[in-house]
């Protein structure tokens, strides 16, 4: 049997199992069915306010996820080359590690205020991803083939394009796909702390007090299918590459 | 152009490869070092390209000289070629003075053509070693350096490179470290065994 059919057939049992189980339950508020869940999204869907939510929500959490990106190659790509700036910079990478986004936010809030918390927080989290994965890509390229261009003195991009990229390759792909799934999480976990209106984050806190737990679900349902077309946009790119 | 090696020595671990070593590289030369292993070819082959430093002594860059370092065709021990790149690429890589059907036709000199587009990796170690020669010669060099460059070539393709390498050379020196000096013969023969 092909390895998609076998998936498919996984997620469907899946799916039953949670209709069982709701059935089982047989309480909204304490578990929505899939059933519930598909016609309070086909509800959603339908008002105004969804897609600019989803565009919310996902431009702040895209943006964070550049800007953590950026500043986490860019970072490494001198730490590679100053031990010093590595030492300095291993301590605040073990604490926005380990640092449970829940207490970021609560002071975030504070400093920048709701509406672009999500933007930092991304930023926050994806750093030490890129960071970690790119300084661990530079210190593994082969030190032979640095030797060789050094003594034909190679011009940088094409250091950069022909001996650096193809290494950095493994390490940015997981890096980012590993990255954009946690911006996800976290930039919607800053969202339903900081409730910024108009944004998926605000729509799952919104669910929550009214228990709506099949528009819970549904929202839910958009941040996994929003992450898994970015994740999947990753892959494509880097095998195009 | 004079590559002056004065009184160098050079120790590995407390092994000492070279001991007061004293060489004269000039122009238009050929130098052939051979050696057991271990005797310090490579050793100074990297001491001239600034890629080590000597415990003792100098190597010092003489006369009119248009770079502030040795400007330099190398073949190293290994091959150094990026792995998932074809021949082709792996030598227009090192410039963009270096042209991509220049670089064709000089392939075409040392290898079959259907090897010029696969990648590297695909290669046998004799193609991958001629890839490696025709880069070294790709630019114009003062000086060409070649550690061991005829390594799993068979007697005709080696004629071949021999060929091909001093076709190249150009005014400046020629230097080859070598196990085997057979068609070597045009060149000063350095036995580093002996340590001059």
């Amino acid at each position: 049997m092909p390895k998609s059919i076998r998936r498919i057939i996984a997620a469907a049992a899946w799916i039953v199992i949670w209709q069982l189980a709701a059935f089982i339950v047989h309480n909204r508020i304490l578990l929505a069915g899939p059933a519930d869940t598909v016609i309070a999204l086909a509800g959603l869907v339908q008002t105004g306010s969804f897609w600019g939510s989803v565009w919310q929500t996902s431009a702040r959490i895209l943006l964070g996820f550049v800007l953590g990106s950026v500043l986490g190659i860019v970072l490494a790509y001198f730490a590679k080359h100053e031990i010093w700036l590595e030492d300095f910079l291993r301590p605040l990478v073990s604490a926005l590690k380990s640092i449970p986004v829940a207490s970021f936010v609560i002071l975030l809030l504070i400093w920048f205020g709701s509406r672009n918390i999500s933007i930092v927080i991304c930023s926050m989290v994806v750093f030490p991803i890129l960071y970690l994965n790119t300084l661990e890509g530079l210190k593994s390229t082969d030190v032979k083939l640095l030797e060789m261009a050094k003594v034909y003195r190679m011009p940088g991009t094409r250091l950069l394009r022909y001996i650096y990229l193809p290494q950095l390759k493994p390490f940015f792909k997981s890096a980012f796909k590993l990255a954009i799934g946690m911006s996800f999480k976290s930039g919607i976990a800053a969202e339903v702390i900081g409730q910024p209106l108009g944004t998926i984050g605000n729509g799952l806190y919104l669910s929550k007090i009214y228990l709506e737990t099949a528009e819970l679900f549904a929202w839910t349902i958009v941040v996994v299918l929003v992450s898994f077309i970015c994740e999947k946009l990753i892959s494509l790119l880097f095998d195009m590459i | 152009m004079t590559i002056e090696i004065k009184d160098v020595s050079k120790s590995f671990d407390g092994q000492k490869v070279l001991d007061n070593f004293n060489l004269n590289i000039e122009s238009e030369h050929s130098y052939i070092l051979t050696g057991p292993s271990g005797c310090g070819k490579t050793t100074l082959l990297r001491l001239i390209l600034g890629l080590e430093e000597p415990d003792n002594g100098t190597v010092k860059l003489l006369g009119d000289y248009k770079y502030p370092f040795i400007n330099s065709g190398v073949v190293f021990q290994e091959d150094r070629l990026c792995e998932d790149y074809d021949a082709v690429t792996n030598v227009t890589m090192i410039s963009k003075k270096v042209f991509r059907q220049t670089v064709i036709e000089e392939l075409k000199k040392l290898l079959p053509e259907e090897a010029l587009f696969k990648p590297v990796k695909e290669l046998s170690g004799g193609q991958r070693r001629r890839v490696a020669i025709v880069r070294a010669c790709a630019i114009p060099s003062d000086v060409l350096i070649m550690d061991e460059p005829f390594t799993g070539l068979d007697d005709k393709s080696r004629e071949a490179a021999i060929a091909y390498i001093r076709n190249k050379q150009g005014t400046g020196p020629l230097v080859i470290t070598t196990h085997d000096t057979k068609g070597l013969e045009f060149g000063r023969l350095i036995d580093l065994g002996t340590k001059t």
